[in-house]
């Protein structure tokens, strides 16, 4: 009897252990992306003073020998600055204007339609975006530009605008739909109309989330890469005006990086740090004006006692300080939040005094009684913009795809679908094939790396950590970090660890080990989520007939969650085909069919790009162009058909043993 | 393997579950003060009280569901066939294969009627077709309901009535032949014929199971038990005969509590 008990003790611990292992995957790469860049780009900083690299405005990689070298990113890093304020203004703008559409003043059999547009728009890969601009945004700017010039700032500012665009309007509308109905109640019980309501008191009480929504949309811009490169002129200097060209971070690193050797590969990455750096500290800031920060800093003082991990908490506790100094900055704003939400969870009278306060500012009265200002034709004309915003998203969308299905259908008709997409390719024949088979194998590599550890990971969060633990907040922080990294600063760190330090060199299994580290976070957030909809009584039913808590897991949970697997086997599917930056570097641009996984081997999207980066292959390119078109409609289709429906809220999952 | 008998099992005597000196904390919050008190086996036991008075908290000490909630900490000894069922060298797995458990709200797996009854025999190392049929037919006829579904056996679960999905989960926690039924609160959710199902389904399983039953619903208790236990903040204030405690309570609180004066 002994040894059976001890057997099924042996088993759950080590399950338990693996799963705590796969959690840390997150934490460890992280910890080790950062490590791995700043070794990387050391010598450059050495070489050149981290002050000089920073500041000085000349960038000479070594022509003339190594003497003359010269590593100043300051150009770049205002080149990057100006592309994300552009993209900040239009895709900004747009964005915050689409969600107030989707939400508020959208009949209700448009909503959906609205909402695939915009995640269909998040799902276009960038080597699109990139072309799409240079062959339609830059031609017309060129038309008006005062220096017949149509690439640079402008043509950067819309590229990027339309492409931060989705990721802003779905945060926004989660931030809105969050926004308790009692503030509208209440503002519409004051007499106010729909639109003053929604304008002073509703979109104001989701600041918060817009601005998290605006952040992640800098991050989404000053990441940006393919498209940039595509559009910005990518001349070393400081623009003047709208239609001067110039150079982002992410463009210097992706096209030098393929021949630079020495300093110069050294200072590529050490821009790359720089940039991950610039992510880190914007997350950071983030995390703070969640107004998570301070609360988050309570629990960690108090719960120390109940440490469960005496060395986790250590590593815990380090970062909570981190964070917390970050949050000191952010301090009042976190208390404005927690007010806001005190209110929230509140009577309708808070609601309705915010509104009064709102709308009438301290007007009173000779009596005292507050004056109504008549209902302003202001808060129409904002309505209407936001329609208007609405409308442009959407005819870009049409005209983009538009575009692209006119164009790709023409080359396919000219150069053959079959003989296109199937042929044999090689010796100045172009062929699909091997993007076919290359991205076959990148999907097929990180998805038998990722998905397991994933999955691992999310089985970890739920089901084992405390809910709410310090452990729990860590994971998700790195998780959440991870995911906010550019694609092209985890090329670098393929470069650095797989390329270079396990000798893989320009590979598909390079590529895919890359992609793996990059796509976790959206499998461990997807499997977490359908994990935590797994009703807690499913879970006691089992545990009541005497199951233990691996067969739980096994044989209930994971049956259960399996749509939320699939969902986050197709998203990383998404992001896997839309994915170029990071392949360039890791997985090579070579057009022939890879031999095998340790050959280097192009994606669609990186196929594409070399055929639109050439310009001798334009039919190529936009025949590629609508496969990767056909291939992200395809997946946001599945995912809206095996997505959660909304209708039942299930019983979430508060305790575990 | 004779230790294993030994220590494997839950014979239960005429005492079917005997708790001592229970104190139980929710952290710093004491939750059950000082509960004495035998269950007998054969026989249905209510336990009854206002809210949030301990009476689920009691209930899931007997088959360790407790163990799954941080921060509880249990003092005293629970008996069970005259074994310390916290004793050292208890097998959880045996323990709740001898003590089953209803829940408040159904909650059958999103799978088959089939592969919801077997679950529990599976789970015991039972793989045999056929055998699997026959614990599926016995707990389904167990539980009143092998006439309702036994054409519908491969149907999911969801797709069945809130009373059918209760009874269901009845079936499924007879499936493995428990000497103890715990039931929480098993028809508050309920329409009143199904309720009435599953009193009748009680009074028929007590031959061979013994109940314990939470209930809110005072007629129920009076109607299906045979003893009663009245608990007030964690206390066991009175237990005897369920007669007795409806007719001629001995504390005044009993009485008042029955009469709907407070609670
Ligand atoms: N997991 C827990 N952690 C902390 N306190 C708990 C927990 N579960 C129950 N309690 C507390 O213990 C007390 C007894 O709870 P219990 O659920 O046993 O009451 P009950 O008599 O079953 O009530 P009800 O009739 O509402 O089901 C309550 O005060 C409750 O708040
Ligand atoms: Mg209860």
């Amino acid at each position: 009897m002994k040894q059976g008990f001890n057997l099924s003790k042996i088993k759950e611990g080590v399950a338990k252990a693996v799963f705590a292992l796969a959690a840390c995957f997150a934490v460890l790469s992280v910890a080790a992306i950062i490590g791995y860049l700043l070794y990387a780009g050391i010598p450059a900083f050495r070489e050149t003073g981290v002050g000089n690299f920073l500041f000085s405005t000349t960038w000479a990689p070594g022509y003339d020998g190594p003497a003359s070298e010269k590593f100043g990113i300051l150009p770049m890093i205002v080149g990057s600055t100006i592309a994300t304020g552009g993209a900040l203004l239009i895709g900004g703008t747009l964005g915050v204007a689409v969600a107030v559409f989707i939400v508020y003043f959208c009949p209700a059999k448009f909503k959906m339609p609205l909402v695939q547009t915009v995640s269909v728009l998040a799902g276009i890969p960038s080597v699109i975006y990139g072309y799409f601009g240079l062959k339609q945004i830059v031609p017309a700017l060129a038309a008006i530009s005062p220096n017949g010039n149509g690439t640079g700032v402008l043509a950067v500012s819309l590229v990027l605008g339309i492409m931060i665009l989705p990721t802003v309007a779905s945060l926004t509308k989660d931030a809105l739909e969050a926004v308790p109905a009692a503030y509208y109640e209440g503002a519409l019980a004051l007499g106010l109309t729909k639109e003053q309501s929604v304008f002073k008191v509703l979109v104001p009480s989701a600041k918060s989330g817009i601005s998290t929504a605006l952040g992640l949309g800098i991050g989404r811009a000053v990441g940006e890469t393919m498209a940039v490169i595509m559009v910005a002129g990518n001349t070393v200097q400081f623009p003047k005006g709208l239609f001067d060209g110039f150079m982002t971070l992410t463009g210097n690193i992706v096209m030098d990086m393929s021949y630079a050797s020495g300093v110069h590969r050294s200072a590529l990455v050490a821009t790359g740090f720089v940039l991950l750096l610039f992510i880190l500290v914007l997350n950071g800031i983030l995390y703070a004006v969640k107004g998570k920060g301070r609360k988050e800093r309570r629990k960690f003082r108090f719960s120390i006692k109940n440490a469960g991990d005496k060395g986790a908490s250590k590593v815990g506790n380090a970062l909570a300080g981190f964070y917390n100094r970050c949050a000191d900055g952010a301090a009042e704003i976190a208390q404005k939040v927690k007010m806001t939400a005190l209110k929230a969870t509140d009577k309708i009278s808070c609601a309705t005094n915010a509104a009064v306060t709102a709308v009438l500012g301290k007007g009173t009265d000779k009596e005292g009684k507050p004056i109504y200002k008549k209902a302003g034709g202001g808060y129409i004309v904002l309505k209407v913009l936001c329609a208007v915003g609405t409308l442009i998203m959407v005819a870009s969308v049409a005209y983009l795809i538009g575009f692209i299905v006119v164009k790709g259908t023409q080359a396919f008709i000219e150069t053959g679908f079959v003989n296109f997409m199937f042929g044999k390719g090689g010796a100045g024949k172009n062929s699909l094939a091997p993007a076919f088979v290359s991205t076959g194998a990148l999907i097929g590599i990180s998805l038998a790396i990722s998905l397991p550890i994933g999955v691992c990971a999310a089985i970890y969060l739920v089901e084992y950590a405390k809910s709410g633990s310090r452990i729990v907040k860590v994971i998700r922080l790195f998780t959440d970090t991870l995911s906010g990294i550019p694609s092209i600063v985890f090329g670098l760190f393929g470069v650095i660890v797989f390329n270079d330090a396990l000798g893989l060199g320009y590979s598909l299994l390079s590529g895919g080990l890359t992609l793996s580290v990059m796509i976790l976070p959206t499998v461990v957030r997807a499997v977490e989520e359908s994990l935590l909809n797994v009703p807690l009584s499913y879970r006691e039913a089992s545990y009541a007939l005497g199951a233990g808590k691996i067969h739980t897991i096994g044989k209930i949970v994971l049956p259960c969650a399996l749509k939320g697997i699939l969902t986050a086997t197709v998203l990383s599917v998404g992001r896997i085909v839309s994915e170029s930056a990071a392949l360039l570097l890791t997985a090579g641009s070579v057009k022939n069919m890879p031999r095998g996984i340790t050959s280097p081997g192009s994606s669609f999207a990186v196929m594409m790009y070399m055929y639109a980066s050439e310009g001798l292959y334009m039919n190529e390119a936009y025949a590629t162009a609508l496969v990767l078109i056909v291939i992200v409609i395809a997946i946001n289709a599945v995912i809206f058909a095996i997505g959660p429906k909304k209708e039942k809220k299930i019983e979430r999952k508060k305790n575990n043993g | 393997m004779k230790e294993k008998r030994i220590t494997d099992k839950f014979e239960v005597t005429d005492v079917a579950v005997s708790m001592k000196n229970v104190n139980l904390y929710y952290g710093a919050f004491q939750a059950l003060k000082n509960i004495n008190m035998d269950v007998a086996k054969g026989e249905i036991t209510a336990f009854i009280g206002p809210s949030g008075c301990g009476k689920s908290t009691l209930l899931k000490c007997i088959n360790r569901m407790n163990d799954l909630v941080e921060g509880c900490r249990i003092e005293g000894t629970f008996e069970i066939g005259g074994r310390n069922i916290y004793g050292a060298g208890v097998d959880l797995q045996t323990l709740r294969r001898n003590v089953g458990m209803v829940f408040q709200k159904p909650n059958p797996f999103p799978v088959s009627v089939y592969d919801n009854i077997t679950y529990g025999p599976r789970l015991y190392g039972i793989r045999d077709k056929a055998t699997l049929s026959a614990i599926v037919e016995d707990s389904l006829k167990r539980a009143a309901m092998w006439d309702e579904l036994k054409d519908r056996l491969d149907k999911s679960a969801l797709a069945l009535s809130g009373g059918q999905q209760q009874r269901l989960c009845i079936a499924r926690a007879l499936s493995v032949q428990p000497q103890i039924l715990l039931m929480d609160e098993p028809t508050s959710a309920l329409d009143p014929i199904s309720t009435g199902k599953i009193e009748e389904l009680c009074a028929e399983l007590k031959e061979k199971v013994t109940i314990i039953i939470v209930t809110h619903n005072m007629q129920q208790a009076a109607r299906i038990s045979d003893k009663t236990g009245f608990f007030l903040l964690g206390e066991l204030i009175e237990y005897a005969s369920t007669e007795k405690i409806f007719s001629n309570p001995e504390k005044e609180q009993t009485e008042r509590y029955i009469t709907g004066r407070f609670g």
